[in-house]
């Protein structure tokens, strides 16, 4: 099959079967989890079929007309990188399915949980291998959408609706704000397809040398920055981690985050090579590194410490993609995107035994726990193993990257010159060290030394298979991507790193070098780390005071602070433009029509009353008038409801007789109709309130009412006389086109007829909706206020 | 209002004047009418039975769920809204079509007709469920 259509299939799959999971769960029961498992193992293989095509013939790209008219396709650019995200999108799926079916209960909302995965799967796909900014960014809010709903899925849990709440707001601005800078992309480039960019060096030249460059890079980059959770930017992540801990290993570790850097990835060809990009990509990266890092030393919870430690790997491969400046790209890029691969599996393993964890033990407070290696020595393993991943320490694949990741940082430091010769390494070895203590705290904390008497339930035991497998299956990549790198290398990390880098990249990792600096770096990261560890309780003492100084360092306190207002002056804005009393919202309505008619009048010149009236008046039609305006007097005169809806009836079916006499039997037919049934629906209506108009009108009040009656009836009176006078000079009638037209183009003699349901048929189906939702909106009220009682 | 002469009436003029809407619906395209009259007529017998005879017993006989009525409708309307884009027109295009039946002569098919066949469930649909939710609030 045409590789375009294999990955059209394999972005689609998710999608259609997402739709389909309620009806599934209908006679699958709790197995619908293996059905979402094998959709998303059907998409992985979709995806795998073509792996060989890109790694022998390169880039594929292909595109379905989609909204030709601004030259927008449907389009698909299938390189390395897209693949390689499309993998742990698919594949991690995969494990994260199978596992949700030990993780959640069987009287969990199943379907919800299992079409929103699917929903979220489809979209990264999708995303990655967008091959125009527009459509890329559909992919991406909708990841932004669906991990929303992931978060908050347990919806009556407030701090759920608070993460998801973050999430959505910061990641979802963010791509807004991204968006903004695919739009100033486009003003320069004159295109959205980025393969036309890619592959056209002039027009790259023409997007460094431009005057927006830097604005677009830094808007892009923001949007990347708020998926990633880099810099600034983190805040939401942490929070993130109330959703079920199978999402947070799939959406917030290995696959959703990966989106920003996918898309600084992808970018990097048209941005890299300059101070700005260095700047700002590097050092959001190395600040973010530390930060991080220290964070998540200091967490207690076990999702927390893995949150900061997934903002802290990000930030290593954000780092390396900025180094490219002052390198030969080739090693920071290389080791960028196989620390993608490394970081996916070690740290998704560890959100899995995360989770078996709190499944077990009932919390995921590491402060109660302890010796838990006696109880469940299979995890423990499974443990051990990602956890040293993470530290860098060989054979696992960990160490791999992180040592490449120091060769970069020296060469960086090295090409940059004196004083970032030092600086630069010693800011990685920093990174590493904050790494290898949280790494050793995770380990140490949950399942060695002591453990607190009432902190955990007496029965602790290894899990069952179900949850176990996926684990146990993620080590072994560990492991094995550890000690043979070859295997990911060739396969994933040379095709992607060319995808990034537009020309063919060769890698040769090994675990053992020789001693290199990148080795005597590691050592001393290792000695420095347990240095940390041991210094713990100092450095959280010393955190403690410096927080408790100045509180207004932290940037959740400005998000909170922020978040606040909004809603304190949205409260504000309505209850000052939404009161409530439909007086209110009339005396706008017809203030509006007073000024919308007279501007117009005033500004076309036109006589506010015509030269030549027509007074040519039959004697009957002015006894009907004079019996109008006595019903009209009526109406305000009357004392009670009764009357007065009696009088206004009287008064709409003497209009209906003034359309019979003047020969509209139309109007009159639908006017005598609209009025009997609105008498009917207002008697109805007063049978409920008081028959007599008890409250007494202030003055004011009723000054101002008469003044808005007047003006608004004057305004009908100017506008109606001029209508009656003909078409203004500058306008045409309408009307010809109608009589000529009706016949011929609609096949219908009567003309307002034809009008309604043909020639302005949309405005009649909007009006008919517009019933519908008023229909529907009466039932509400009356609803709601019963409910009330 | 409910003495026997105008239960009589009503009783007389509900199905007269059902038929009278139908007409009207039918005959819009080229004479007075259309679906929103014809609906509207409709809607204000039903609203005289309601009235004259009391809704709570007019619900043992006679109780359709006139949201449904409105669902319909408005799915009609957009229908034969959409219906032309799928034979490769502009949204919106009607096709008219002259057919000659024995016995009755020449009549002519419009898709407008459709849609105003829609309209006409739709007013009537939204009219009485406005009506009957207000006459049923205690």
């Amino acid at each position: 099959m045409d590789p375009f259509n294999v990955i059209t299939l394999a972005i689609f799959l998710p999608f259609i079967f997402a739709g389909l999971i309620p009806a599934a769960e209908k006679i699958l029961k709790h197995y619908v989890g293996w059905l979402a498992a094998a959709v998303a193992l059907a998409s992985f293989l979709l995806i795998a079929t073509v792996l060989p095509h890109v790694i022998h013939d390169g880039p594929i790209s292909g595109a379905v007309p989609w909204l030709p008219s601004v030259g927008l396709d449907f389009g698909l650019y299938i390189d390395g990188l897209g693949i390689l995200i499309a993998f742990l999108a698919s594949g991690i799926g995969v494990i994260i399915m199978s596992y949700s079916n030990g993780y959640m209960s069987h009287k969990e909302d199943l379907p919800r949980y299992y079409m929103w995965l699917l929903l979220f799967m489809g979209s990264m796909v999708g995303m990655v291998f967008s091959a125009n900014t527009i459509l890329l960014f559909i992919f991406w809010e909708l990841t932004s959408v669906t991990s929303y709903m992931l978060i908050g899925y347990w919806r009556d849990k407030p701090e759920s609706i608070y993460g998801a709440t973050k999430s959505l707001i910061v990641t979802a601005a963010g791509g807004l704000v991204m968006l903004a800078g695919f739009l100033f992309l486009h003003s320069i480039t004159g295109t959205f397809d980025i393969p036309t960019i890619l592959q056209n060096e002039a027009l790259i030249q023409t997007v460094k040398d431009h005057d927006l460059f830097l604005i677009t890079l830094v808007l892009i980059f923001i949007g990347a920055a708020a998926k990633s959770a880099q810099g600034p930017f983190y805040i939401w992540l942490p929070n993130a981690m109330e959703a079920p801990t199978p999402v947070s290993a799939f959406l917030h570790s290995a696959t959703m985050v990966k989106a920003g850097i996918y898309l600084v990835g992808r970018m990097h060809p048209i941005f890299s090579g300059t101070d700005a990009w260095l700047i700002l990509v590097a050092g959001t990266g190395m600040i973010t590194m530390v930060m991080a890092g220290f964070m998540a030393f200091r967490q207690t919870d076990i999702k927390g410490i893995l949150a900061y430690s997934t903002i802290s790997q990000l930030a290593y491969i954000i780092t390396m993609y900025g180094y490219t400046t002052y390198q030969h790209p080739g090693i920071g890029v290389a080791a960028a995107t196989f620390h993608i691969v490394n970081h996916g599996t070690f740290k998704a393993c560890l959100f899995l035994v995360a989770g078996i964890i709190a499944h077990e033990a009932a919390t995921r407070d590491i402060r109660k726990m302890g010796g838990l290696w006696r109880e469940m020595p299979i995890t423990f393993i499974i443990a051990v193993i990602g956890a040293l991943s993470m530290a860098g320490i060989p054979p696992l694949n960990g160490f791999l990257s992180k040592e490449m990741f120091y060769e970069s940082s020296v060469e960086m430091g090295a090409a940059l010159g004196s004083p970032y010769t030092i600086l630069i390494p010693v800011i990685a070895i920093m990174g590493g060290v904050f790494t290898f203590a949280y790494s050793i705290k995770l380990i140490s904390g949950i399942f060695l030394g002591k453990r607190p008497k009432d902190g955990l339930p007496k029965h602790i035991h290894d899990p069952c298979a179900t949850m176990l497998v996926p684990a146990a299956f993620l080590a072994f990549l560990v492991v094995l991507f550890g000690v043979v790198p070859s295997i990911p290398v060739h396969n994933i990390v040379e095709p992607t790193a060319s995808g990034i880098l537009l020309e063919p990249v060769h890698l040769h990792v090994k675990l053992w070098h020789g001693v290199t600096t990148p080795l005597i770096m590691t050592i001393v990261t290792f000695i420095l780390g347990i240095l940390v560890y041991s210094k713990y309780d100092a450095l959280a003492a010393w955190q403690d005071r410096f927080n408790a100084r100045h509180p207004r360092i932290s940037v959740n306190y400005h998000y909170d602070a922020a978040v606040d207002n909004a809603k304190t002056w949205g409260h504000k804005i309505s209850s000052v433009t939404q009161p409530g009393t439909i007086k209110t919202y009339i005396n706008a309505v017809l203030i509006l029509i007073v000024v919308l008619v007279c501007i117009p009048v005033i500004l076309l010149g036109a006589n506010i009353i015509p030269q030549t009236l027509n007074f040519d008046i039959a004697p009957y039609e002015a006894l009907l008038m004079l019996l109008m305006v006595v019903a009209g007097i009526a109406i305000v005169a009357l004392p009670g409801y009764l009357p007065a809806i009696i009088a206004l009836s009287a008064l709409g079916y003497m209009v209906g007789l003034l359309f019979i006499y003047l020969k509209a039997p139309d109007l009159a037919l639908t006017q005598v109709l609209v009025e009997t049934l609105s008498t009917i629906i207002f008697f109805l209506a007063i049978a409920k309130i008081p028959q007599k108009f008890k409250e007494k009108i202030p003055t004011t009040t009723l000054v101002r009412d008469v003044i808005i009656s007047v003006a608004i009836a004057s305004t009908v009176f100017i506008m109606l006389i001029n209508a009656t006078q003909g078409i203004v000079s500058p306008f045409e009638s309408l009307s010809h086109y109608f009589i000529e037209n009706s016949l011929t183009l609609a096949g219908g003699h009567n003309i307002v007829n034809v009008i309604i349901v043909d020639f302005r048929g949309y405005d009649t189906l909007g009006e008919i909706s517009v019933l519908c939702l008023a229909a529907l909106g009466v039932y509400n009220l009356i609803h709601s206020r019963s409910e009330e009682k | 209002m409910t003495t026997l002469i105008t239960k009589t009436i009503t009783k007389i003029c509900v199905p007269l004047v059902i038929l009278f809407s139908i007409s009207l619906l039918l005959a819009g395209h080229n004479n007075p009418g259309g679906g929103f009259i014809g609906g509207v007529m409709f809607a204000s017998i039903i609203g005289l039975l309601y009235v004259v005879f009391g809704l709570d017993n007019i619900k043992e006989f006679f109780n359709p769920d006139w949201a449904k009525w409105f669902a319909f409708g408005l799915l009609l309307s957009c229908i034969t809204a959409f219906g032309a884009l799928f034979v490769g027109h502009n949204f919106f295009r009607s096709a008219v079509e002259f057919v000659h039946l024995p016995f009755i002569g020449e009549i002519e098919l419009v898709s407008a007709g459709l849609f105003d066949v829609g309209v006409y469930f739709v007013v009537i649909g939204s009219l009485l469920y406005i009506f009957k939710n207000v006459g049923d609030d205690k």
